[in-house]
């Protein structure tokens, strides 16, 4: 049997719905598609950035970032970076949310005041952070002289592993309170009765953390480390700010280097295959992530 | 649900209604660019040099009713990847300041600046010293640019009460001279020296000196690169064995942290331009009658020495849709009374390009050039005959690729790998010179 054909009044309705859409449409094109679009186009060239000039080069791009050494590091770095600053980030963030759901006086106060870090200027909080790390003038060193813990200064931005260490710290002290928040919020709805029930069958603290708490939160922990991953893994001015990549490349990033071959060396093709290849690690690390807590779920 | 509009709009009203509105809301936006805005883009832009550059902008708005010039600052290590983002987006400053000479012919190779002999034509070309615009000299026999100020930036900064203390009778010549000396004078919390060993430009540029300060070159006069010699491994040596005379953080020193080391107190030596001059009298007068300047000392008494000057330039991108009032602007920026007061503002970091201006007395009444006055005369004749990556003697070709060498860290790079990686120095200068041979063919 024929589809019955549409009357005037929903055909009219069927055009306005596509005319409220379009803006939708048309921003998500200029803001994700065409930026996408453009960076894959971009790195089939080699182009002078500040001309924006250039030659057709093909994959060539992708065959020489793919032969340096330099993309292998700092895919290492990446990672070093994104798994270390995670973990610590939701090491403290549930810490930190499950000291804040107890019936502290300070709460409401202690609940406003962890968010500042996050909430900071990266800049500001990479000026504090390297005053507090200056080996002349920080107050890290300052004190730990004075204590007699060390009577040299400690290097913590210029030599390895220090670099990498200390942008680890800074980059959990920074965004931990993401994961406050998102788990505070998550731990406000667990039923009490679930824990009355564990107390009666005789389960401790740690039993009920591991047997309710944690089950409960793995929900939003699965969101947040998603979340946190793909932010963490684009991770740019912190680093940049903190070390510049340094010292030589053992704190470089993948964002940095695409940021080199753009706007240092001037060569926005390779930038941009180097753009391309970062989303499609990220691509796979998300597509593995998902399936794998599916399978689980 | 009756269909009926809330006060009688229907859609096309609505739409009709937006339309008009926008229409309306783009007319006040056209008439206001009628006006003719400047945009000047500088580096340099420390409180007092800010002051000047806002008194000079507030003389030229009187002069030219309607045209209205914003300052914009920049920085040392931030405007390439600026100016880079600014010339493809088409959106450019119209004037641009105090970059140094090697980074604006690059630009000028790529057809990115207005040639700028009008500009000189009309500051007068009588009036500069013989050859300050030599630098800015292009293939095609133009000039990309003129000079805004000459800088010496690695003068060698001593404190004559340690070298008295630690019984020092003449500040050294020869790197011997200078860790011996460095060495005497490390104690009670006071480093030897300053010395950069950062990822950043900096480290780059004062490195290039001291490789030419063991007799050496990071490219020959057809621009063949030739890094990989003993004056190289001679000069990365030195600066190894200098590490531990520097603060512990100096592995992230920049051109801030190593200034204001010395200025603090917390070295004994410095390396840096005569802002140390100013910086020392408003910041640790204390020291003011103790500092004075030498060229920085090299290998051997037999090398001559070398200065670094970055021939901090004036340029105008070509993609200014100013050109007319940017040039006037550009001149007009060389105008005595403005001119010294920006010099004024850090004396003897910014010394005059200008004949006319370095003989007048109105330059010469500062208390600080006057307190200091060898040691400015010292470091404008040093940057008189100063060299840079992009021009590293007078018989080299000028380098369009320096400055891409210099943002990609490849100098910086062989530096921290011996000092601080503790690799051979034959293993980073090859690795050297394969990034600036890319960087070269690309």
């Amino acid at each position: 049997m024929p589809a019955p054909r549409p009357t005037a009044l929903e055909r009219q309705y069927a055009r306005l719905g596509v005319l409220l859409i379009a803006p939708t449409v048309l921003v998500f094109c200029a803001v994700i598609v065409y930026p996408l679009v453009s960076a894959i186009y971009l790195s089939l060239f080699q182009i002078f950035t500040p001309t924006l000039q250039g030659s057709w080069v093909g994959l060539d791009n992708y065959r020489a970032l793919l032969a340096r050494g330099e993309f292998w590091t700092s895919l290492q770095n990446n990672l070093i970076w994104t798994v270390g600053t995670l973990t610590l980030q939701i090491l403290f963030g549930v810490a930190m949310a499950l000291v804040l759901h107890q019936n502290l006086w300070f709460r409401s106060l202690a609940r406003s005041l962890i968010l500042f870090p996050y909430f900071v200027s990266t800049v500001v909080a990479v000026l504090v952070w390297k005053w507090v790390f200056n080996d002349l003038y920080g107050i890290l060193n300052h004190f730990m002289l004075t204590l007699g813990i060390i009577d040299w200064p400690i290097d913590y931005l210029g030599t390895m592993p220090n670099a990498m260490i200390s942008i680890i710290l800074v980059g959990a002290w920074k965004y931990f309170p993401f994961v406050v928040i998102a788990v505070l919020a998550r731990l406000q709805t667990i039923p009490e009765a679930l824990y009355e029930a564990a107390r009666i069958d005789g389960a401790g603290p740690v039993a009920r953390f591991f047997d309710i708490t944690l089950p409960q939160l793995r929900e939003v922990l699965v969101v947040i480390i998603l979340l946190r991953a793909i932010w963490d893994f684009k991770e740019f001015d912190l680093i940049y700010l903190m070390t510049g990549g340094g010292p030589v490349i053992a704190t470089q990033t993948l964002p940095l280097l695409v940021y080199k071959e753009a706007f240092a060396v001037n060569q926005m093709g390779m930038a941009s295959a180097y753009a391309v290849v970062m989303m499609a690690i990220m691509l796979a690390f998300m597509i593995v992530y998902i399936r794998r807590t599916r399978e689980r779920g | 649900m009756t269909g009926q509009k809330p006060f009688g709009l229907t859609r096309r009203h609505a739409l009709a209604g937006l339309a008009a509105t926008s229409a309306l809301a783009a007319v006040p936006f056209r008439a206001a660019a009628q006006t003719v805005t400047l945009r000047w883009w500088s580096p340099q832009a420390a409180p007092a040099q800010l002051e000047a550059y806002l008194a000079q902008i507030a003389a030229f708005e009187a002069l030219h009713p309607g045209v209205k010039v914003t300052f914009e600052k920049t920085s040392d290590e931030g405007y390439a990847p600026q100016l880079a983002a600014a010339f493809a987006s088409g959106d450019v400053p119209d004037v641009v300041t105090h970059l140094p000479s090697f980074a604006v012919q690059t630009y000028y190779a790529n057809g990115l600046i207005e040639p700028f002999d009008e500009v000189i034509e009309a500051i007068g070309v009588d009036n500069y010293y013989p050859g300050a615009n030599e630098v800015f000299r292009t293939p095609d026999g133009r000039h990309c640019a003129t000079g805004i100020g000459n800088s010496a930036a690695n003068m060698l900064w001593v404190r004559r009460d340690l070298m008295r203390d630690a019984g020092i009778d003449k500040i050294p010549e020869t790197w011997d001279e200078l860790r011996s000396a460095c060495r005497k004078m490390q104690k009670g919390g006071i480093f030897g020296a300053p010395l950069p060993y950062g990822r950043n430009g900096m480290t780059s540029l004062i490195f290039i000196g001291v490789i030419h300060q063991a007799g050496g070159q990071v490219f020959t006069p057809d621009l063949e690169i030739a890094l990989d010699s003993d004056a190289t491994r001679n000069a990365l040596e030195f600066y190894k064995s200098m590490r531990e005379l520097c603060p512990p953080g100096a592995t992230n020193y920049s051109w801030g942290e190593s200034l204001t080391a010395f200025v603090s107190g917390a070295t004994a030596t410095g390396i840096y331009t005569g802002r140390v001059l100013i910086n020392v009298a408003t910041q640790n007068p204390a020291l003011a009658d103790e500092i004075t300047c030498a060229t920085y000392p090299r290998l051997s008494t037999d090398v001559a020495p070398w200065t670094f000057n970055d021939f901090a330039s004036v340029f105008i991108p070509a993609q200014s849709r100013n050109k007319d009032w940017a040039k006037r602007f550009a001149a007009f920026i060389f105008d005595a009374p403005g001119y010294i007061r920006q010099l004024h503002a850090a004396p003897g970091h910014v010394l005059p390009v200008l004949r006319t201006i370095g003989e007048n007395p109105a330059y010469l009444d500062n208390p600080i050039i006057q307190k200091y006055k060898p040691e400015v005369e010292l470091m404008s004749a040093s940057a008189a005959g100063g060299f840079n990556l992009g021009y590293e003697s007078a018989a080299h070709r000028s380098n369009a690729k320096a400055g891409e060498i210099i943002a990609a860290h490849a100098i910086a790079d062989m530096v921290q790998r011996v000092v601080l990686n503790n690799e051979s120095a034959d293993a980073a200068i090859a690795e050297a010179v394969r990034a600036i041979d890319a960087i070269m063919k690309a």
